[in-house]
C-alpha cells in the first residue's frame, strides 16, 4: 500500500545533507502529497497513483474491492446523477472505504470521514454501511458474472482466493476475496453482466473487534 | 440500421459519435475507462459501461473487453472513432466473428489497405501517382541506408501502421538515418504494436492535401472535396482548411475525381480519406489512406452540410449511399482549429488536470466539438485534445475572421492549451496568402513563430 522505494541502499556514504534531504521528501510525501493522493484516489476512481518526491516514491493502490461502478448505468437523457463524485463531494464515500489505512494514509481518511458519514446518513448512498468495515470483491473486468458455489455467504476467506469470475468472451477473469473475511451478502446474480470495478461481493471481517 | 451501437472511444470524438446515433434514431450505450467516470459522454450517455482501467491497453485497446461490453449490453455494432482500435484488422475480424459490425471498412478491406506500402503500390494501379518510397518494409539497417541512398536524401522513416506523427522522422543524411530508426521503431511498436517502417522522399517544401471520400457496399462513391492539412508540427497536424488555397479549382476537381475513383475501383468501403503530397508546382503524389473517421472531419460537413458520421454508420449498416456526386454541394470557406492541452512555450508539453472554467464561442458559422466542461478533471492518460473549434465564412477571409473572434473568446481556465499558436497562425504571412507548407512551424521552430507573432 504504502510503498516508499528505498534510496539505494548499497551506496555506503550519505552525507547530512544527503540525509536531510530525504527526511524532507519523506516530510513532504506525508505531510502533503499522500492525503492529496488519497483524495484524488477517491475522486478519480482510479485503482493506483504514484507520486515521486525526490528519490522516494509512494505507490497508492485501491484494494480489489472497487469503486462504486454499477454495470451498464442506464440513464435519462440529462440525469446527472453521478456515482463516486457526487456521493461525497470531493473525498468520496467509496473512494475513502476501499482504501487500506495506513500512516499518513490514515489521517487523511479520518480526516475526510465526516462529510463521508453525513452522506451515509442522509441515505444518499443507501449501498455504503460506513461502518468502516465493508469491503467488497469488485469485478475485474467487464463480462458475465459466475460465482464459485464454494464461495456461499458465511464461507470464511482468506485474501486471494476465488469467489468466482467474470467470463470476458469466454475468458473467466478471477473474482478474488481483497482481504481475510467471510463471504457476505452478493450484490449481483449469477449470469448477471457486470462492468469492470463493479461491486460483487460483500466480504465481513472474521473479527468483530471495531476499528478505530 | 443497427439497433445499438457500442461507442468505443473517447473525449469528443464520443460526443461527436453519440450525437450522430441520436440524429439517427439509433441507441448508444458510451464504454469508458475508470478514469473517464466522469467525462461528458458518459454524463450525456442513455447507458454507459466500464470496460477497464485508465491504461488504454487494458480499456479502449482491450479488444475482449470492448467486444465483451457490446455483447453484455446488447449492440450489435461497434463504432471506433478515431485512434485506438479504429484501424486494427484484426480487431474489425474478431468484432465480425461475434455476429457485431464494425462501423469502418468491413474486415477484409482493412485487410487489403493495412500496409502502407501495398496499398501505394494498389492505388498506383489504379491510376494515381505516387510517391518515391522504399521497396517494401526495411528489414534492416543496411536495407535502410541502400533504399535511402536510392530515393535520395532527404527521406522520411514512416510506421506501416498507425499515424499521428508517431514513429515518423524526416532524415537528411545516412548518419541521421541510422540513429533514427531505432527511435522511430520504438515508437511505432509502443503506439501501434507493429515497428514495421519504410521510406519515402521527403520535399521539403510540400502542402499535404486529403481527399474525403465516401463509398458504399454497392460500389457507388463520391468524394466531398478536399482538405489542407498543411499546418503541422513535427508531422502533427494542428489547423486543417478547405478549399486548400495550393490548388486551383479545375486542380482540385482533377485530385479529387481521380482519388475516388481510384479507392472504388481497389474495392475500398466506408468513409475514408486519401493523402497527398502536394509540391510546390502543384503535382500531386498519394502517400496514404485513412480507413476510419478523422479528427478534421467537420471541416467538410462545414463544406457540404453532410453529416460524415452519419453516413459512415448508415454504410457500415449496408445502406445505399443515397445520395451521388451531383448532390455533393460544397459551399465557402471551412478552417478546424485543433485545441491541445498542451504549452507551447514549453516545447508543447501535455497538460492535463482541472477546467476551472470553460466557454466555448459562438455565432455565426461558429463550430465547437469538445467535452470540456467547468469543473471537468482532464485526466493525464491519452491524447492532449480537449476540442475542436470549426469555423466557417462564405469566403477565406470570413472565415479567418471569424477564427480570430472565436479564439478571442474561447475559455479553457486551468489548462494550458495550444490556442496562442493559432491566434499567431492567424497573423502569419504564409498562412494568411494561403503559402504554407508542412514546414512552417518546423523551419523556424515554433517558439520563433510564436515570438514572431508577437512582434508583428
Amino acid at each position: 500500500m504504502h510503498d516508499p522505494a528505498q534510496p539505494d541502499a548499497r551506496r555506503p556514504e550519505r552525507s547530512s545533507a544527503e540525509r536531510s534531504a530525504d527526511h524532507a521528501a519523506i516530510d513532504r510525501l506525508s505531510g502533503e502529497l499522500l492525503p492529496a493522493l488519497i483524495a484524488k484516489l477517491g475522486a478519480t476512481g482510479l485503482g493506483e497513483l504514484e507520486v515521486r518526491e525526490g528519490a522516494w516514491r509512494v505507490r497508492l493502490r485501491r484494494p480489489a474491492d472497487g469503486t462504486s461502478g454499477t454495470a451498464s448505468r442506464e440513464r435519462r437523457p440529462g440525469d446527472r446523477e453521478r456515482s463516486a463524485r457526487s456521493a461525497g463531494g470531493g473525498s468520496t464515500a467509496h473512494g475513502h472505504a476501499g482504501l487500506t489505512p495506513v500512516g499518513p494514509g490514515r489521517e487523511a481518511r479520518d480526516g475526510h470521514d465526516g462529510p463521508s458519514d453525513r452522506d451515509a446518513r442522509d441515505g444518499r448512498d443507501g449501498r455504503d454501511g460506513r461502518d468502516g468495515r465493508r469491503i467488497v470483491a469488485s469485478s475485474p473486468a467487464v463480462g458475465v458474472f459466475q460465482p464459485r458455489p464454494e464461495a456461499r455467504a458465511g464461507t470464511k476467506v482468506r485474501a486471494g482466493d476465488r469467489l468466482g469470475s467474470v467470463d470476458m468472451l469466454g475468458i473467466p477473469q478471477e473474482v478474488v476475496a481483497p482481504v481475510d473475511g467471510v463471504v457476505g451478502a452478493s450484490l449481483v446474480e449469477a449470469g448477471d453482466a457486470v462492468e469492470y470495478g463493479q461491486e460483487l461481493i460483500l466480504i465481513e471481517f472474521a473479527s468483530s473487534s471495531p476499528e478505530a | 440500421m443497427f439497433r445499438k451501437i457500442l461507442i468505443a472511444n473517447r473525449g469528443e470524438i464520443a460526443l461527436r459519435i453519440l450525437r450522430a446515433c441520436r440524429a439517427l434514431g439509433t441507441e448508444a450505450v458510451v464504454a469508458y475507462s475508470e478514469a473517464d467516470r466522469e467525462s461528458l459522454p458518459v454524463q450525456l450517455a442513455d447507458e454507459a459501461i466500464c470496460i477497464g482501467p485508465a491504461d488504454a491497453r487494458r480499456s479502449y485497446l482491450s479488444a475482449p473487453a470492448v467486444i465483451s461490453a457490446a455483447l453484455v449490453t446488447g449492440c450489435d455494432a461497434i463504432h471506433p472513432g478515431y485512434g485506438f482500435l479504429s484501424e486494427d484488422e484484426g480487431f474489425a475480424d474478431v468484432v465480425a466473428a461475434h455476429d457485431l459490425t464494425f462501423i469502418g471498412p468491413p474486415a477484409a478491406v482493412l485487410e487489403r489497405f493495412a500496409s502502407k506500402a501495398g496499398t501505394r503500390q494498389l492505388l498506383a494501379a489504379h491510376g494515381l501517382p505516387t510517391i518515391p518510397g522504399s521497396d517494401g518494409m526495411l528489414r534492416d539497417e543496411m536495407h535502410a541506408l541502400d533504399e535511402a541512398e536510392r530515393i535520395g536524401y532527404p527521406v522520411l522513416i514512416k510506421p506501416s501502421a498507425g499515424g499521428g506523427g508517431k514513429g515518423m522522422r524526416m532524415v537528411r543524411t545516412p548518419r541521421e538515418l541510422e540513429s533514427a530508426l531505432k527511435v522511430c521503431r520504438s515508437e511505432a511498436k509502443a503506439a501501434f504494436g507493429d515497428d514495421s517502417l519504410y521510406l519515402e522522399k521527403w520535399l521539403d517544401e510540400n502542402r499535404h492535401v486529403e481527399v474525403q471520400v465516401a463509398i458504399d457496399r454497392y460500389g457507388h462513391g463520391v468524394h466531398m472535396g478536399e482538405r489542407d492539412c498543411s499546418v503541422q508540427r513535427r508531422h502533427q497536424k494542428i489547423l486543417e482548411e478547405a478549399p486548400t488555397p495550393a490548388l486551383s479549382d479545375a486542380a482540385r476537381a482533377d485530385l479529387a475525381e481521380r482519388a475516388v475513383r481510384a479507392a472504388v475501383a481497389a474495392g475500398y468501403e466506408n468513409v475514408g480519406t486519401l493523402e497527398f503530397l502536394v509540391d510546390a508546382t502543384g503535382a500531386f503524389y498519394f502517400i496514404e489512406i485513412n480507413c476510419r473517421i478523422q479528427v478534421e472531419h467537420p471541416v467538410t460537413e462545414m463544406l457540404t452540410g453532410l453529416d460524415l458520421v452519419a453516413t459512415q454508420i448508415r454504410i457500415a449498416a449496408g445502406e445505399p449511399l443515397g445520395f451521388s456526386q451531383a448532390d455533393v454541394t460544397m459551399r465557402g470557406h471551412a478552417i478546424e482549429f485543433r485545441i491541445n492541452a498542451e504549452d507551447p512555450a514549453h516545447e508543447f508539453r501535455p497538460g492535463a488536470g482541472l477546467v476551472e472554467r470553460y466557454h466555448a464561442p459562438g455565432g455565426p458559422g461558429v463550430r465547437m466539438d469538445s467535452h470540456l466542461f467547468t469543473g471537468y478533471d482532464v485526466p493525464p492518460f491519452y491524447d492532449s485534445l480537449i476540442g475542436k473549434l470549426i469555423v466557417w465564412g462564405p469566403d477565406r477571409a470570413t472565415a479567418i475572421a471569424r477564427g480570430r473572434v472565436a479564439l478571442d473568446e474561447l475559455v479553457v481556465e486551468g489548462l494550458v492549451t495550444n490556442v496562442t499558436i493559432h491566434q499567431a497562425l492567424l497573423a502569419n504571412e504564409a498562412f494568411l496568402e494561403g503559402r504554407m507548407t508542412t514546414n512552417l512551424l518546423d523551419r523556424v521552430g515554433s517558439a520563433a513563430f510564436l515570438a514572431a507573432a508577437a512582434r508583428s
